[in-house]
């Protein structure tokens, strides 16, 4: 509150001195002549003494410590038409097959996979994998599955199946896997 | 001091200063120097000298090399070829009576950058200076001091330094980028200098690390990972290395990004099954939301007197930008010439939108007024350019530019042109204010 006070005050004092003055050499055209000496010698900035980033090496160790997810033979993956989630025909019938294996194996809890091909937006593509998992779980717990088992993940475009580009690449990419975690 | 002792020296100071302001930048008084890429001042940049010692001719070429390449990016300068310099050049003096300013202006130089160095040991001291030649006087000048490993900070500082004289903003170069690289096998957050030096890695999560967000203060960054099995939300301190997980709502938390004043956040969670904008507090806690609408809704990007929202929304069917206002709940539709527009990035200075837009298979990069207006396109292939994010003074954009497979991080005038690469691989860039 004081410091801003003087602040204030100096200000006003310094443009009376600076009206006062009359700001002489902004009247004048710009010397020809040498200029007045320099200011002495800049004061240093120690570029060693600022604060440095702390990278990996400096840090304790951080593993991964992610639940371990299987692919099972009963349970096969869905594909997807570009930047949709709806499930096509194809994809319920595997569907309806899957949850016969989810039957048949009452205790396992499975998580759904959502995944995208490379082409879309990063971000937009984590929240259109996330759609497709819930398409899929949906559509299971409409069959008779215990919602409680069904887990949903998206993975957007950064766990492609087939890392080569292409319409055939692309169509496999857009996907649901189904993994029994264990 | 008694208060009126202070404010007397601080007003003959100021005082001084109003007088001088005028007539001060010069150059920069007879050229319109605001806009980057649209003028040329004549430069002169000389390679720094040894001062009493030996010369290291590996600090002189780097000095020159970043110097050259940050000045090339800003876009104000035309260099002088250096083949046509005369002996001033091999000159140490560095007062402005020691330097034969008629040489520089037989040569149409209108600035002069000139400089020297001295190694010792694990010393380097490097001093620094601009000069308006026309007028034969200092217009900036500074004392590093640091190892010699610091040679590319100071270099960059310097041209931080000489923007801010010229044009009465400093450059943004002694600053970071944050981004994303594979190069340990995963994808982790990394850090380099903006024009790619000095890459160091932050994070050892042996999973999937996404999008980074600089801190108003540029101490602390956001991102998204996969390490405990779900894309939580960390946040991060450069310095310390310190790291919290902040959001782990179940599905997503992603893209967050830190409010103008630093304290809350803006991202994506998808918690009760719709992926929808929340603001979070710095602990976490879920504030408030901010859409809530059928669709897709991601990407957020803060307008800078944090009152709006820039985001990506597929509501309407496919992806396009809409902005928020995040009192009322309000949105309006911002772009509406794409099929598929994502990643918006609000200007520092509020006056542009910059977004990626996909046409065929890949995206090129459009800014756009946050009116609707004036919408213009920045790249034109080859190649896919995304996430294009602001440097702190509005100047530049940085991107990922994907060819043949492989992304690369390249930086460019908010204009579009100068476009040149920074790293050979990585993803998800974001630009520090300069610490």
């Amino acid at each position: 509150m004081k410091k801003s006070r003087c602040f204030a005050f100096a200000s006003a004092l310094a443009l009376l001195l600076a009206v006062a003055v009359g700001c002489s050499s902004t009247t004048k055209p710009a010397p020809v002549a040498p200029a007045p000496p320099p200011p002495a010698a800049p004061a240093a900035t120690d570029v060693s003494r600022q604060p440095q980033p702390l990278g990996v090496e400096s840090q304790p160790v951080q593993s991964g410590d992610v639940a371990d997810l299987q692919e099972v033979a009963g349970l096969k993956r869905i594909n997807f038409a570009y930047n949709q989630f709806t499930l096509e025909d194809q994809a319920r019938v595997v569907l309806e097959q899957n949850a016969v294996y989810l039957r048949r194996h009452p205790a396992e809890k499975i998580v759904i996979e959502g995944h995208c091909d490379e082409r879309g937006s990063d971000e937009y593509n984590l929240a259109l994998g996330e759609r497709r998992a819930l398409a899929a779980k949906n559509y299971l717990v409409s069959l008779g599955i215990a919602a409680e088992r069904l887990s949903i993940i998206s993975y957007g475009e950064e766990k492609p199946l087939v890392t080569t580009s292409g319409e055939e690449a692309w169509a496999q990419n857009r996907r649901a896997e189904f993994k029994v975690a264990r | 001091m008694s208060c009126a002792w202070r404010s007397l020296a601080a007003a003959l100071a100021l005082g001084g200063l109003l007088c001088l302001l005028p007539a001060a930048p010069a150059a920069g008084a007879e050229i319109e120097i605001s806009a980057p890429g649209q003028q040329a001042i004549p430069l002169a940049l000389t390679r720094f000298l040894p001062q009493e010692g030996g010369a290291v001719p590996a600090v002189a070429e780097e000095l020159e090399a970043v110097l050259a390449a940050d000045l090339d990016l800003a876009g104000l300068f035309r260099f002088l070829d250096r083949q046509v310099f005369l002996d001033d050049a091999g000159k140490v003096g560095l007062f402005s009576t020691q330097v034969d300013f008629g040489q520089w202006q037989l040569l149409g130089a209108e600035v002069l950058i000139k400089g020297a160095y001295r190694v010792e040991g694990d010393q380097l001291a490097v001093e620094a200076r601009l000069f308006d030649v026309p007028n034969r006087r200092l217009l900036t000048g500074r004392r590093f001091i640091g190892r010699p490993a610091d040679v590319r900070r100071i270099a960059h500082a310097f041209a931080d330094d000489i923007l801010k004289t010229l044009t009465g903003e400093a450059g943004p170069f002694d600053a970071r980028l944050a981004y994303i690289s594979t190069r340990s096998g995963h994808k982790e957050l990394w850090l380099m200098d903006v024009d790619g030096g000095n890459p160091l890695r932050l994070t050892d999560h042996r999973s999937i690390v996404l999008n980074p967000d600089f801190s108003p203060t540029g101490k602390e960054l956001l991102f998204t990972s996969y390490r405990a099995g779900n894309p939580d939300l960390y946040r991060k301190e450069v310095f310390t290395g310190r790291e919290v997980r902040l959001s782990s709502q179940p599905g997503l938390n992603i893209a967050g990004r830190y409010a103008p004043d630093g304290g809350g956040l803006a991202l994506t969670l998808s918690r009760d099954g719709d992926p929808d904008l929340y603001l979070l507090g710095m602990n976490g806690a879920i504030r408030q939301r901010l859409t809530n609408s059928f669709g897709i809704d991601v990407d957020p990007s803060w307008s800078p007197d944090g009152r709006q929202l820039a985001f990506v929304s597929s509501r309407l069917g496919s992806p396009q930008i809409f902005i928020l206002d995040a009192a009322s709940g309000a949105s309006r539709r911002l772009t509406a010439n794409g099929r598929y527009d994502a990643t918006p990035a609000w200007s520092p200075k509020g006056d542009r939108i910059v977004f990626a837009r996909q046409e065929g298979n890949r995206f090129d990069l459009y800014s756009i007024r946050p009116d609707g207006t004036d919408e213009r396109r920045l790249t034109f292939g080859p190649g896919s350019a995304e996430h294009p994010r602001w440097s702190p003074d509005g100047r530049f954009l940085v991107y990922s530019l994907e060819r043949g497979g492989k992304k690369a991080l390249w930086i460019m005038r908010a204009d579009g042109t100068g476009g040149r690469q920074v790293a050979a691989e990585g993803s998800h860039p974001a630009w520090s204010v300069v610490w």
